[in-house]
């Protein structure tokens, strides 16, 4: 059995997650929502062991990489971080309707890695200008940055469509209070730019040490920019000019297609020094 | 920040250090950026020409987006917003001085009670003191380190506070990007970029600028004394690899291998692996008239001369698979008739002819030989980009992680009974902040209890 095969199986285990969260919202079974949990959990120690298990077929063959190097292992780690961040904010908060919102997209990525013909899924080995350890710091703080926009996102939708005079009577007004939703919003946000913040900045010193520029103006490097200006002025707006809940949820969602953008068009629509990450 | 002194302010000071402002300027930063990555930067203005027609042509050439992030109004953008940003620093310093200085026991008991946390317990009269003191044993067991106390409307107000100092991180935060942008204009100021090919065993004391293509002197000289390169299974490249000796009057100072991710620095300038190219090298052996065999080594981009022939031979054209042989074309004059040239397929000699004499040449092996690249820079800048990354990443944690936390204990008579007051204020994660704020409301609780 090859990760890759293991890995394809976490898609229908976390799109099965997303219907048991959505049967657990509408509904209102307590013991659906018990059993969501555990599907995302049993998805979610799968994924670790097709990741661990790829990591190691990588030195069988000789290559011996974290695997982290191309378009399939990033949509791999990405949709291990967005579970990841969200089974945090599950237990922290306890509450699992936000499951409904979060699960798809970590299906969707690994829908995309495992069956789009664009994405190779085979273990490539490591060409010179990937064999750092920045591409491992890099990576990692890039994609933590990028799942934390998606689970924004995903509360910046279950904002928007929960209606204003929340009485907890209607499907939506099971949705968690809008003073929670706004505060875990700004948090995940704060989040995730650090994060961001982080991997520009390895990026920086990676490239430096490989090409000798920290900052070539390169599209990948370019978008990452213009994200970070777009959650940049999500905070100030906050801060300064006291926006919150409705304002910052439609943030949230721009600045997750800047994300999408820094992530995928960049790679399919522009070119630049970040190609392999195409492959 | 408020507008405090509106009887000073002046309407260019106010633009520059309005919040409107930079909120504007990230918005055009990002929006004008994506017009770099969408037009290719840097390509020869001919192109354009041809590719967007003279139109577009006319605006990218004014706009010069062919070089947006290098562009006049580019430039200018960042420098209003580097301006923004120190002018909204220092119209802020007098706000957090204030914050900084206020004092935290300056508090009446009404005043706490309009906290929206707080907790009031009324106690029966007849409660001794051991208990109250036992209550401020427990405050401080939850809460902390008891930072300051007051004698307030009759009671005692103990504060635990934490984090007031965090408030100066905002500076350390917006100060670091400058300090990047800092970095970066010092960098590009005292520092180059350049460009090396060098042949195996060819040794250089200059590169070539890049900006300028102007030749740029190292003070020493670098030497690339052989350039490997290997290949996985699958056909990538595993190594690109230049052993470089650096030296200086003559003398070796260093010697290092030079790889991708693996830099070599000497004296503030930074050498590093960025391309290559396979130079052909044929053997060949000529055989003269008289039935003499000779060795002929024909490098690329070099004429050889044979005197005791009258002959210059030169490698012309290199195939490395004709006919599943390497075939080599090869260069031949000798002053008689004009320059001209031969195809020789390893196993298939030739024969020429100069006057009379009769030469066979053939081709014994083709050695690939390279010339690397390197990517050369001075950067005297870059450990203050450096600092200002760390000081990002520092700053950025305080900012959002470190939140000025007060609680509030009061003890004393309100409306002839004795009470207890807990209140509590926190700048920053206010949900972590009331579950604490919960456990400490319910120590005291349970301590009243018993």
């Amino acid at each position: 059995m090859t990760s890759s095969y293991l890995l394809s199986w976490t898609t229908f285990i976390y799109l099965g997650a997303a219907a048991l969260y959505l049967i657990h919202w509408v509904f209102r079974v307590q013991k659906v929502g018990v059993l969501a949990t555990f599907t995302t959990v049993a998805g979610f120690v799968l994924q670790t062991a097709g990741i661990i298990l790829r990591w190691m077929e990588s030195y069988k063959l000789g290559y011996g990489h974290a695997p982290l190097s191309n378009l399939y292992e990033s949509l791999v780690f990405f949709s291990w971080l967005t579970i990841l961040v969200y089974l945090v904010i599950e237990w922290k908060i306890k509450q699992r309707v936000i499951g409904a919102f979060a699960t798809p997209f970590a299906s969707l990525a690994m829908a995309y890695a495992s069956f789009s013909p664009r994405v190779e899924d085979t273990i490539q080995p490591l060409i010179p200008a990937l064999q750092s350890n920045w591409l491992i710091a890099h990576v990692i703080t890039c994609f933590l940055g990028y799942a934390s926009f998606a689970v924004a996102c995903g509360l910046g939708i279950i904002y928007l469509i929960k209606p204003k005079s929340g009485k907890s009577t209607g499907l939506l007004g099971m949705l968690p209070d809008h003073r929670v939703l706004d505060d875990l919003m700004h948090q995940t946000i704060i989040f995730g730019f650090l994060w961001l913040t982080i991997g520009i900045i390895t990026g920086a010193v990676w490239a430096n040490q490989a090409w000798g520029t920290y900052w070539s103006w390169d599209p990948k490097e370019t978008w990452s920019l213009i994200t970070w200006f777009v959650y940049a002025t999500a905070l100030h707006a906050r801060f300064i000019k006291g926006w919150r809940g409705k304002k910052i949820a439609i943030l949230s969602i721009v600045g997750f297609v800047s994300v999408m953008f820094t992530y995928f068009g960049v790679n399919f629509l522009l070119s630049g020094l970040h190609s392999y990450g195409s492959g | 920040m408020g507008k405090k002194n509106n009887s000073k302010s002046n309407p260019i000071w106010d633009f520059i250090t309005s919040v409107k402002l930079a909120v504007f300027l990230l918005l055009t930063l990002a929006a004008t950026s994506i017009i770099g990555t969408v037009i290719p930067q840097g390509e020869p203005l001919q192109r354009y020409l041809e590719h967007y027609g003279p139109t577009w042509f006319k605006i990218i050439k004014g706009l010069h987006l062919y070089d947006t992030y290098n562009s006049w109004w580019f430039l200018s953008l960042l420098g209003l917003f580097a301006l923004n940003l120190i002018a909204c620093t220092i119209r802020r310093i007098p706000y957090t001085i204030k914050l900084w200085r206020r004092d935290s026991l300056d508090f009446t008991v009404d005043r706490l009670l309009k906290f929206r946390l707080k907790k009031q317990w009324k106690l029966p009269p007849d409660t001794d003191s051991t208990l109250l003191e036992k209550i401020k044993q427990v405050f401080q067991k939850e809460a902390g380190r008891i930072s300051a106390s007051k004698e307030v409307d009759g009671g005692n107000l103990y504060l635990v506070e934490r984090g007031k100092w965090s408030y100066w991180g905002l500076y350390g935060l917006h100060a670091s990007i400058l300090i990047v942008l800092l970095g970066a204009v010092i960098g590009s100021m005292t520092g180059f970029k350049g460009n090396l090919m060098l042949h195996e065993g060819e040794a250089s004391d200059h590169v070539i600028d890049r900006k300028s293509g102007e030749p740029q002197p190292l003070g020493f000289q670098i030497r690339c004394d052989k350039f490997t390169v290997s290949f996985y299974d699958t056909g990538a490249p595993k190594e690109f690899r230049s052993d470089v000796t650096i030296l200086e009057n003559g003398q070796e100072k260093l010697k290092a291998p030079l790889r991708v991710n693996s830099p070599v620095n000497y004296k503030g300038i930074t050498f590093y692996q960025a391309s290559y190219q396979p130079i052909p090298e044929a053997e060949l052996t000529l055989t003269t008239p008289d039935g003499k065999e000779t060795t002929v080594i024909l490098p690329a981009f070099q004429k050889v001369e044979l005197p005791e022939f009258n002959l210059i031979l030169g490698l012309y054209q290199y195939l490395p698979e004709v006919h599943g042989v390497p075939a080599v074309r090869v260069w031949i004059e000798d002053g008689n008739s004009p320059a001209r040239t031969i195809w020789v397929l390893k196993g298939s000699p030739k024969e020429f002819h100069s006057g009379s004499n009769t030469f066979r040449i053939a081709l014994k092996q083709v050695k690939n030989k390279y010339m690397t690249g390197l990517q050369v820079k001075k950067d005297p800048g870059i450990w203050i980009v450096w600092l200002g990354f760390f000081l990002m990443i520092a700053g950025f944690v305080v900012v959002f992680w470190v939140p000025h936390r007060r609680l509030y204990l009061w003890i004393g008579e309100k409306d002839g009974q004795k009470t207890i007051i807990l209140a509590g204020q926190s700048n920053k994660n206010k949900i972590h902040f009331e579950k604490d704020f919960e456990k400490v409301a319910q120590a005291i609780e349970k301590s009243l209890e018993e």
